[in-house]
């Protein structure tokens, strides 16, 4: 589980996030939406630490995330995987090698072990015979499914993404959003989910957080988004003529 | 003057985290051999020719410039080796090399920065500056004086060759004025100057690279600057090694 409480940021005087508390859950899989520039990504970099917030607390489990060292944080991170929007594969490696880069690091497997293993992420998200690929060579769809082979090719306990459907088409997107779904739930990991693709939203969105100007004005699940009171999350999730005339027809 | 303060202070803080022990010593020699392929094995034909067109040159500027018959022709020898060895094959070629593997390394680490490749290895607790910058300035900084004495040598040899071609002294004269007061202590200076120019062009683009932001263009400009920034402090560097060392 990971828990933020009262987080605070700003750059240069401008808060962006402003005392956000918020809880994520494992075997869940927690959205947080919002409109760009509202904040969210500067949240998710907070948790996994690429952003220092100015006040407050994350808690990884039973761990002060913020006040621990460099050194404590690497122990951190050791458990967390990370899904990034253009997927950050390793250029210089093949699609195996990127898979086996973690363990490379951390484990003292055989190769043979490591191989193994990649085999097994790989054709858990459906990449087969791509193995001596390089990135460039694949398409977006499937640089994402090695991106999640790579972050979870160490059994995570946190599975960060950061919004995995940008610049996929629709089928794909699904697809994607399926495939995280499952492995939240199979392997019970803390996922948080950085996206403001409603399709996501309402697919798998067990936990959601609407971020608007810093600060989390409503929070539920993918059943309670389409009926909430929430004007500004309703201006969010119905930006679209076609989105409200689906709201009358459903009767809200 | 607040803004190179900071660049120094971030240069420092990026060091203190690029010389820590390697997470796995077998992964960072993996790395180191491949820098040293990249950043040394590669530069030799570019070093090579340079070398020895400036060798030729020197011998035949040296040739014109010694006209009075009271001068011995073997100091044509001496001299070229002298030129060679004190400035060219260190300063010169560093300055090369600070526009060759310097825009390399500043555009290669650019570019991991802001496709996330970087936060990539740091979110899963790999110490990106560590494996990414340490075998590069490792491999340059120690055998970048095998790249200085290669240029000597070939610098020589085209000395040798401009006389052969067009005989402006005879070769004998040559080889004798290169052996004429030799001083290994030469060779070390040169080869010391060097190895701390490769490591700041190395430390220097890394340090550019790694913190690039602002995409394409920010790894077009990060690599500008770390060619012009490396090659100022080269020859500050140089200036100061030779008041400290001659």
């Amino acid at each position: 589980m990971i828990k933020i409480k009262d987080l605070y940021k700003s750059f240069d005087g401008k808060p962006v996030l402003k005392d956000i508390s918020f809880e994520y859950r494992p075997g869940e899989c927690s959205l947080i939406i919002g409109a760009s520039g509202s904040g969210k990504t500067v949240l998710l970099k907070s948790l996994v630490g690429l952003v220092y917030p100015d006040k407050g607390e994350i808690w990884y489990d039973d761990k002060l995330f913020t006040k621990m060292n460099p050194a404590q944080q690497k122990e951190v991170h050791k458990e967390a995987g990370m899904l990034f929007q253009g997927s950050a594969l390793f250029d210089f490696a093949t699609v195996e090698e990127n898979v086996m880069f973690p363990m490379d690091f951390f484990t003292d497997w055989s190769y043979e072990q490591k191989l193994d293993r990649a085999n097994f992420c790989l054709k858990r998200v459906d990449i087969l015979n791509s193995n001596d690929k390089y990135p460039s060579e694949l398409s977006g769809g499937m640089q994402k499914r090695v991106g999640i082979a790579r972050a979870i090719a160490l059994n995570p306990k946190y599975l960060f993404c950061d919004e995995p459907n940008s610049g996929l088409d629709p089928n794909t997107s699904i697809l994607i959003d399926r495939l995280i779904h499952e492995i939240t739930r199979e392997y019970n990991i803390t996922t948080v989910i950085n996206t403001h693709d409603m399709n996501s939203v309402l697919e798998i969105g067990d936990n959601i957080g609407f971020i608007h100007e810093g600060e989390i004005l409503w929070r539920g699940n993918k059943e309670d988004i389409l009926n909430s009171d929430c004007r500004e999350l309703n201006g969010f999730v119905f930006a679209s003529n076609m989105t409200q005339r689906l709201r009358k027809n459903i009767g809200k | 003057m607040k803004k190179s303060l900071e660049n120094i202070g971030k240069y420092y803080m990026l060091m203190c985290k690029v010389f820590q022990k390697p997470d796995k010593w077998n992964i960072f020699w993996k790395q180191f051999v491949v820098e040293a392929h990249k950043l040394i094995i590669d530069s030799i034909p570019i070093v090579s020719l340079i070398s020895i067109f400036i060798g030729a040159v020197i011998v035949l500027q040296t040739a014109n410039n010694l006209e009075n018959p009271f001068i011995p022709k073997m100091y044509v020898g001496y001299m070229a080796k002298e030129s060679l060895v004190l400035e060219f094959c260190s300063t010169m070629i560093a300055l090369i090399l600070a526009g060759k593997i310097g825009s390399n390394i500043a555009s290669e680490i650019g570019s991991m920065r802001i496709t996330e490749q970087i936060d990539a290895m740091d979110i899963m607790g790999v110490n990106s500056a560590n494996y990414l910058i340490l075998p590069k300035i490792t491999a340059s900084t120690v055998l970048s004086p095998l790249l200085m004495l290669t240029s000597l040598i070939i610098g020589l040899i085209g000395g040798a060759l401009i006389i052969i071609l067009t005989g402006v002294i005879n070769l004998s004269q040559y080889v004798d004025g290169l052996q004429y007061s030799f001083k290994a202590y030469y060779i070390f200076y040169s080869m010391t100057k060097m190895a701390v120019f490769c490591f700041l062009i190395t430390s220097i683009s890394s340090y550019y690279g790694y913190y690039a932001k602002g995409g394409s263009l920010g790894v077009g400009r990060s690599s500008t600057k770390a060619i012009v920034v490396s090659s100022g402090l080269i020859l500050v560097f140089n200036l100061i090694l030779t008041k400290l060392m001659l």
